[in-house]
């Protein structure tokens, strides 16, 4: 009997590192020896770049616009350290229905049962920022992904983002939907961030499953096309994603997890607003404000 | 929103296809799934020069849905227009499409130069029934292909009425609309049907002013050509059967056209020679009215608004008859819904009817079935209504869609004869009780 390949869904705004962070936790959990495919599901299509010397491969959807059935192997390449990559694709910006293109793309690769042909350990969808519509919540529903993680900073508006996931998670957990393992809070390098995003888990009832500092090993390896782990794999910061990986590999449990209302969202975010303000005016001592 | 249990009494925005269809050489082009039209186009008398069979369809399918449909509709125009021989190229978009935000402007406006006009009509299913997607294909018309402003001339007048193809009398009603202006003295257009088309549309906008005979479809096309023209509208909601509401019709266009002394004996004389006929004919059957007493004086009509009002004031003001509650059956949008309310309340003789907005069959048949009629009843409605007719014993008559059983080419309800033709149509089925 094959082995359970493990399916996790990695989601968060725009722009918020979750490629980066989804590139280079593939490429921690191959070094440890696992077997992983990396799907990107972002009509943008360069989730993959940095485990292939920052090459952009051919996309599902492309494929499909081309003839009309596709096998599965046809837009699997590999990439660092042996990873599967693939992308999803999508169409050309303002025009066409990008959601539909992601169920298109998860639903050729659930009928095809190429996970078990090719013996996954993990697929980890990294998925286009915020679940605007059915499509992009794809891989959160029954039978696709079993954990989701939301990469996010403290800026209010990733907040809002993470929270509008788990308000998706919510909805189809009744429906044997994935469920969430946690929060991956990136570019923290200020206390007070930490203190945002441990916050916000504590209300939302979830956890911080890793703690990511912003780091300039990142943007060079990124610049080189590379991952971290492959382009400085003895910093700090790869151990970092290792850390992260260690924990991934070994999360069983996710949860349920509760999402605030808007209103509460809104005064949750005041409520730092005033503290923050409060420090940067000095009513708050610096010394607490850590290296802000 | 209207919630169709069952019985559908309308269809979605694209069956406004029809309305284009009914345009002598104008030719839809859809803009939707394989199925939409094959669905919509399945009624008695749409075969001819353009069948719904041929019109051209960019099939969509998930390919465009991913990636967009613009250029297969690029494409499919762009070959219509090379292999069909129309006059007027409509683009029709469906569901799908208005979904995934084609740009169906853009792409119908990329054929601007082009020999032969292209315009589009949004007709998404979910924006609304074919009653209002009939509106929206006339402002499209309105709107995109009638660019110029011309001389007004005298006498012109555009008459706008039902639905071509839904309303099974639309074209019978269309010339007889057509006959009593023209004996009235002014000049009638309009654009469906045989010997019309893009040559009457052109002279849309010359129109001293347009005629409405609706009670509320078609007021949103009217308005736009008066603010796109300058034409004025006279919006008469009832459709005059019979002579009491023909009579008080042609009165309110004569005013409306501001006849002078002249035109207006002459008006007068054309009204009461044709109300002298028709009571010539009404007093030769004056027994059958009279002493056919299986018919009780109690009835109902389950049809759209048009059809309901006019049949209500018919019955009740030319035959004596009484109201129960009256059916309305096409999803009057909210904004029209007092007025028409109101209009049942401008009945002859002090009398009000009642009248529920609904297209829940069932309810309609239930209340039908709960209400007295202190007697059999008399059912005006669509092929719907048969069983509820049989159940309560009822003399019924088909004339809404879904009209089946019946086959109509171009009679007509409207006018003098028109209301001599509905009581033929009641009569036979009362006289079939003595068979």
């Amino acid at each position: 009997m094959a082995k359970k390949t493990t399916q996790i869904a990695i989601y968060g705004k725009g722009g918020i590192g979750k490629s980066t962070t989804t590139s280079n936790l593939s490429a921690a959990l191959s070094e440890m020896g696992y077997k992983v495919m990396q799907f990107g599901c972002d009509p943008k299509s360069d989730s993959t770049n940095t485990l292939r010397n920052g090459k952009y491969i051919p996309t599902v959807l492309d494929t499909l616009r081309e003839k009309n059935s596709v096998k599965a192997n046809e837009v699997i390449f590999q990439g660092f350290n042996g990873i599967y990559c693939v992308e999803a694709g999508g169409p050309a910006p303002g025009v066409g229905c990008a959601g539909r293109g992601i169920i298109t793309a998860v639903e050729l690769f659930k009928q095809q049962k190429v996970f078990e042909e090719l013996d996954l350990d993990f697929v980890i969808y990294d998925v286009l920022g915020d679940v605007v519509c059915g499509g992009f919540a794809v891989p959160i529903r029954e039978g696709i992904a079993e954990h989701v993680f939301t990469v996010s900073s403290a800026d209010f508006m990733s907040v809002y983002a993470s929270n509008n996931l788990f308000k998706g998670i919510h909805k189809y957990s009744k429906s044997g939907g994935a469920l969430l393992g946690g929060v991956i809070a990136n570019s923290i390098n200020a206390p007070y961030a930490k203190d945002i995003i441990d916050d916000f888990v504590a209300q939302t009832k979830t956890q911080v499953i890793e703690y990511v500092p912003r780091s300039v090993t990142v943007t060079q390896s990124e610049l080189q096309g590379k991952t971290t782990i492959e382009a400085a794999p003895n910093t700090a910061q790869a151990d970092v994603y290792r850390s992260l990986a260690k924990k991934i590999a070994n999360h069983t449990e996710s949860k349920t997890p509760a999402p605030l209302e808007v209103s509460e969202l809104r005064e949750w975010a005041a409520k730092w607003g005033d503290y923050l303000l409060a420090m940067e005016t000095g009513t708050i001592r610096t010394e607490q404000a850590g290296n802000l | 929103m209207a919630k169709i249990l069952n019985q559908p009494r309308y269809k979605c925005a694209l069956a406004a296809m029809q309305t284009v269809q009914a345009i002598t050489r104008a030719l839809p082009i859809l803009h939707s799934g394989p199925g939409c039209g094959e669905k919509l186009g399945g009624s008695v008398g749409s075969s001819g020069f353009f069948s719904p069979h041929i019109f051209p369809c960019t099939s969509i399918s998930e390919k465009e849905v991913i990636f967009g449909g613009d250029e297969k509709l690029y494409e499919t125009i762009e070959n219509s227009l090379k292999i069909i021989d129309a006059d007027l190229y409509v683009v029709l978009t469906g569901c799908t499409p208005e979904i995934v935000g084609d740009n169906v402007e853009d792409v119908a406006g990329r054929f601007k130069n082009s020999e032969k006009p292209v315009i589009f009509a949004s007709t998404a299913g979910f924006k609304g029934n074919n009653y209002r997607g009939h509106d929206w294909v006339l402002k499209a018309i309105f709107d995109q292909y009638l660019t110029e402003k011309k001389p007004v001339q005298k006498g012109l007048v555009n008459i706008w009425a039902g639905l071509p193809m839904h309303d099974p009398f639309w074209l019978g009603n269309l010339r007889e609309l057509e006959n009593l202006i023209e004996r009235l003295g002014l000049i009638p257009n309009t654009i469906f049907g045989f010997g019309r088309g893009i040559e009457n549309i052109n002279k849309i906008p010359e129109a001293q002013f347009n005629l409405l005979v609706s009670p509320w479809v078609g007021l949103e096309s009217v308005q736009l050509l008066k603010e796109k023209f300058g034409t004025p509208y006279l919006h008469y909601p009832v459709l005059p059967i019979g002579a009491y509401e023909t009579s008080k019709f042609l009165r309110a266009v004569a005013d409306y056209a501001d006849f002078d002394t002249k035109e207006r004996e002459k008006a007068e004389a054309f009204i009461l020679k044709k109300e002298e006929e028709y009571y010539y004919y009404i007093e030769r059957y004056a027994d059958v009215f009279l002493e056919t007493r299986v018919m009780s004086k109690r009835f109902v009509v389950v049809s759209d608004a048009s059809y309901t009002l006019a049949v209500t004031k018919f019955l009740v003001n030319d035959l004596g008859l009484f109201p129960s509650r009256q059916y309305i059956t096409d999803d009057a949008p909210e904004e029209y819904r007092e007025d028409i309310k109101k209009y049942f309340k401008e009945l002859n003789y002090g009398i009000e009817a009642e009248v529920t907005f609904s297209s829940d069959g069932h309810q309609i048949h239930k209340e039908i079935e709960e209400a007295d009629f202190n007697g059999y009843p008399l059912i005006i409605g669509s092929n719907w209504e048969k069983s509820i007719a049989r159940k309560t014993n009822a003399h019924f008559v088909n004339i809404s869609y879904p009209l089946i059983e019946r086959l109509v080419i171009n009679s007509s309800y409207t006018g003098y004869g028109g209301g001599l033709k509905l009581l033929e149509d009641i009569y036979s089925v009362a006289f079939t009780r003595f068979n």
